[in-house]
């Protein structure tokens, strides 16, 4: 490939140029063709990196790609097909989430939690409610915590689903996509009747949810809930039966056990390497101890043991749905909780199991009624960790299969 | 200052160069009379003297019309099919069901910036997409569409397509290369890759059948394969046929052998720097590729242009117009007012609104409609070449069909499993094929 351009002909640039000057931008739209950081390098790792090997170029996935998740760029060094090396180049999303919380009283700060997944936002409230709850000795009444329960399950499906679609949409499958938006869809209509929202929902609050079940959330759910079974099943027979989809997948990126709780890796994607961990399970909250589910886990630890582990939480994930609406007890749906909010000084841990992993907030309070400091445990953040361990040695085509696998979202990592 | 003077400098700019332009156009328009006059007959003299050339030329304008109708219909039919398999509602905004909407995206891109990236090398990138469309086009001529509607009929038309297929990616790598781009370069390395070790499985699994039928012309091996439906290569040849449909996809690049162009993988491939009528022409010479690749399965396998049954009502239309005497006045003077009159009649009875010249304008064009309709049945029935042409696009475009189902169905393989596929398993089972098929004809011929 050519290297760098010169400039055409030499010119004056204007001691102070202007920012709009079209001179000025051409030179910076040319350097723009190299990836190799314009500072000498910083680290050791990054000198061995931005050094070129015989044969090797760089390529830069993302951020403006139209399979990775989000706004992630992956530099990767390539020879011929095969990936030598990457680096993934994080920050493009970040917001600032934790520093906002700080400003926020503690009602505030549960809406600044949605955004961080916005494929399944309920479960990045509800550590965050825990930990305040925690701080403020709340007791949540039960029905609440039912509903919670039934909620986050609900959205577990959601996202399972559309990772679904996703997986076989960046092994070039077109339709899948189609179909497990339609499951999503579902879902998020009958969320959004019960919760106000689409998307972002903004439904837990300190002691309690924010609404009871209405009409038009059950009859929703009702309906749904007659043919999930029945209309997932038929779903994954579309994928699970195709030869090109498994071979692809099969023995790909393996993730072996001591790997996965050396980079503290949690979610399927650890239950997929044969670790029976469940936060629901290990440390109970709310009242999964009075549920029945079992924790799935296959041994492979590769891309399609992470697949199937996910298509097997879906059916578990029903099995509790089910539980929740025939226990649902009846009484309030929010503890009497005063207005103005002053937690006693101290910190709380909380943590959930969502769909990709351990949420965890951690929060401590100086007795005003802002948290003094909001640390948030993103589950996609640590499995992108994996991703350098994973795709070297693979093709091109590989480090998306890879990546979809591991399910993250750019939300929750950039915060 | 002299007339002429004052009065040209009274003119407006459009005036001056009217002025200008007129007595060199009248000057041109008598020059071509007269060369017209001079030479014409020496002209028809010659063209009549080298017939072949003026067929050639004829063919091959009509096959590059071919290719614009075919590409939007092709392109229609694939929005359309995979938006209902998708569960979607597809294009529905242009035209009656969004029929139109790939005219209006083949107009979008006329009007679109033709950009060339900095660093590209121009020449090449410009050249590009013109070597991949004329590649296409003129596998095209070589096509028996008809009983006699063909470019030239060679006696290596086989061996010519494979040649002229093979060039296509010449101008994908051309593409890959020029544009200064990581994506482009991979997605055109891999289409060399690609296209290269499917041509080999692909002109094996023709060898048996050119054993079979002892030419290479298309137009004969189509003839050979007229009769009965049992008659067609496929049965004589199902292996191969097999072979040469999944080698003929991943020679069109085609999912689930669309690595060439993997969006979630390399972006657009080797047109991702592409934009306007450049893209367009790549764009244009995909669909045309599966127009073809149908039509060459048919040809060969599947009976070309030949009827899998014979037409059950034979209708012979003699109807000589001199014996109707005068009731031929009375026809030609009635049919048409009674017509539009009977079409016209119950639009405006049923629709209060509608003026009564409008009723009649409809009227009238829904009689043209079905004069032409009856007229089109007629010589359905009565000219071999029309049957041979309407089986024969029914035939191209199942499979066209069957190209689309593919690609709303099926993800997209990796490419060592696309080598290892045309390496370990294609290229032995038609070396099978072809050994088998040797076997039977000396053992038969004894």
């Amino acid at each position: 490939m050519p290297t760098r351009h010169e400039p055409a002909a030499p010119y004056e640039i204007p001691a102070h140029p202007s920012a709009d000057d079209p001179r000025v931008t051409l030179e910076e739209q040319l350097g723009v063709f190299e990836p190799i950081p314009p500072y000498p390098p910083r680290t050791e790792r990054e000198a061995e990196f931005y050094t070129l090997r015989d044969g090797e170029m760089f390529i830069n996935m993302g951020p403006q790609h139209p399979s990775t998740h989000g706004v992630l760029r992956v530099v990767l060094k390539l020879n011929g097909e095969q990936v030598v090396d990457l680096d993934p180049v994080l920050g493009y999303l970040h917001r600032g989430v934790e520093k906002l919380c700080e400003n926020a009283d503690f009602h505030q700060a549960i809406c600044y939690m949605d955004p961080l997944e916005y494929v399944s936002s309920l479960f990045c409230e509800w550590p965050a409610v825990i930990a305040f709850e925690k701080l403020l000795d709340v007791q949540v009444p039960r029905r609440a915590e039912y509903i919670r329960v039934l909620s986050t399950e609900l959205n577990r499906v959601a996202s399972h689903a559309l990772f679904m679609g996703w997986m076989a949409l960046d092994l070039g499958g077109l339709t899948p996509i189609l179909y497990s938006f339609i499951e999503r869809d579902e879902i998020v209509e009958m969320l959004a009747a019960l919760t106000g929202q689409r998307m972002l929902f903004n439904y837990f609050r300190i002691g309690g949810v924010n609404g009871d079940l209405n009409h038009e959330f059950m009859s929703r759910l009702g309906d749904w809930m007659s043919r999930a079974t029945e209309q997932i099943e038929a779903n994954l027979t579309l994928l699970n039966e195709n030869e090109i989809f498994v071979r692809r997948m099969r023995g790909l990126g393996v993730l072996d056990r001591e790997t996965a709780l050396r980079m503290a890796v949690s979610g399927p994607n650890l239950r997929a390497s044969g670790v029976p961990f469940d936060v629901r399970r290990a440390h109970p909250y709310s009242v999964f101890p009075e549920l029945e589910f079992d924790i799935p886990t296959r041994q492979e630890g590769d891309c399609l043991a992470r697949y199937l582990l996910r298509m097997d939480e879906i059916r578990q994930s029903l099995r509790i749905i089910d539980q929740c609406l025939h226990e649902m007890p009846d009484g309030p749906v929010m503890a009497r909780v005063p207005r103005l909010l002053r937690a006693r000084p101290g910190r709380a841990f909380a943590a959930v199991e969502g769909p990709r992993g351990l949420y965890g907030v951690h929060a401590i309070s100086d007795g005003t009624d802002q948290p003094f400091r909001m640390r948030i445990h993103d589950p996609s953040f640590v499995n992108l960790q994996l991703v350098p361990l994973l795709m070297p040695g693979n093709l091109v085509a590989d480090t998306m299969a890879i990546m979809a696998s591991l399910d993250p979202i750019m939300g929750g990592i950039d915060k | 200052m002299s007339v002429v003077g004052s009065t040209w400098g009274r003119l407006t700019p459009p005036g001056k160069a009217l002025a200008i332009a007129l007595p060199v156009l009248t000057a041109l328009s008598i020059g071509l009379l007269a060369v017209v006059v001079l030479l014409g007959p020496a002209v028809v003299t010659f063209l009549g003297d080298n017939l072949p050339l003026v067929r050639f030329v004829v063919a091959a304008t009509a096959v590059l019309l071919l290719t614009i109708p075919t590409a939007f219909l092709i392109i229609y039919m694939e929005m359309k099919v995979i938006a209902f398999m998708n569960l979607r509602i597809g294009p529905d905004r242009v035209g009656p069901y969004g029929s139109a909407l790939s005219v209006v995206h083949g107009l979008k891109v006329l009007a679109k910036e033709d950009f060339t990236p900095t660093g590209a090398d121009r020449i090449v990138f410009t050249w590009a997409p013109v070597v991949v469309f004329l590649a296409s086009v003129m596998s095209l001529l070589v096509i028996p569409f008809a009983p006699g509607l063909f470019g030239q009929d060679f006696n290596i038309a086989l061996l010519y397509f494979f040649a002229i297929g093979g060039l296509s990616v010449v101008g994908l790598l051309m593409a890959g290369w020029a544009s200064f781009n990581k994506y482009s370069l991979l997605g055109g390395l891999r289409s060399a890759a690609q296209v290269i070790s499917y041509e080999i499985p692909l002109t094996l699994s023709v060898v048996g059948l050119i054993i079979l039928a002892g030419t290479m012309s298309l137009n004969r091996l189509v003839l050979d394969q007229s009769g009965s439906i049992l008659d067609w290569f496929v049965f004589r040849q199902p292996l191969g046929a097999l072979i040469f449909f999944i080698a003929a996809t991943a020679e069109a690049n085609r999912t689930p052998f669309d690595l060439t162009e993997a969006d979630s993988e390399i972006v657009a491939g080797f047109a991702t720097e592409y934009s306007g009528m450049r893209f367009g022409f790549f764009f244009f010479a995909e669909y045309v590729n599966v127009f073809i690749i149908s039509a060459l399965t048919v040809t060969l396998f599947f009976g070309g242009w030949n009827a899998p049954f014979d037409w059950p009502f034979p209708v012979a239309v003699s109807l000589d117009p001199a014996s109707l005497g005068i009731w031929l006045l009375v026809l030609v003077a009635v049919v048409p007012v009674a017509g539009t009159l009977f079409f016209a009649a119950p639009l405006w009875v049923a629709n209060s609104r509608l003026p009564a010249w409008q009723a009649l304008v409809i009227g009238f064009v829904l009689f043209n409609l079905a004069v032409v309709a009856v007229g089109l049945g007629l010589a359905f029935v009565s000219f071999d070449w029309v049957v041979g042409l309407a089986w024969f696009f029914l035939k191209t475009y199942v499979f066209v069909y069957t190209f689309v189902w593919m690609r709303g169905t099926l993800p997209r393989v990796r490419i060592d499993q696309l080598m290892n596929f045309a390496w370990k398993w294609l290229l032995p089972a038609s070396l099978l094929n072809l050994f088998v098929t040797a076997l039977a004809v000396v053992i038969l011929a004894k």
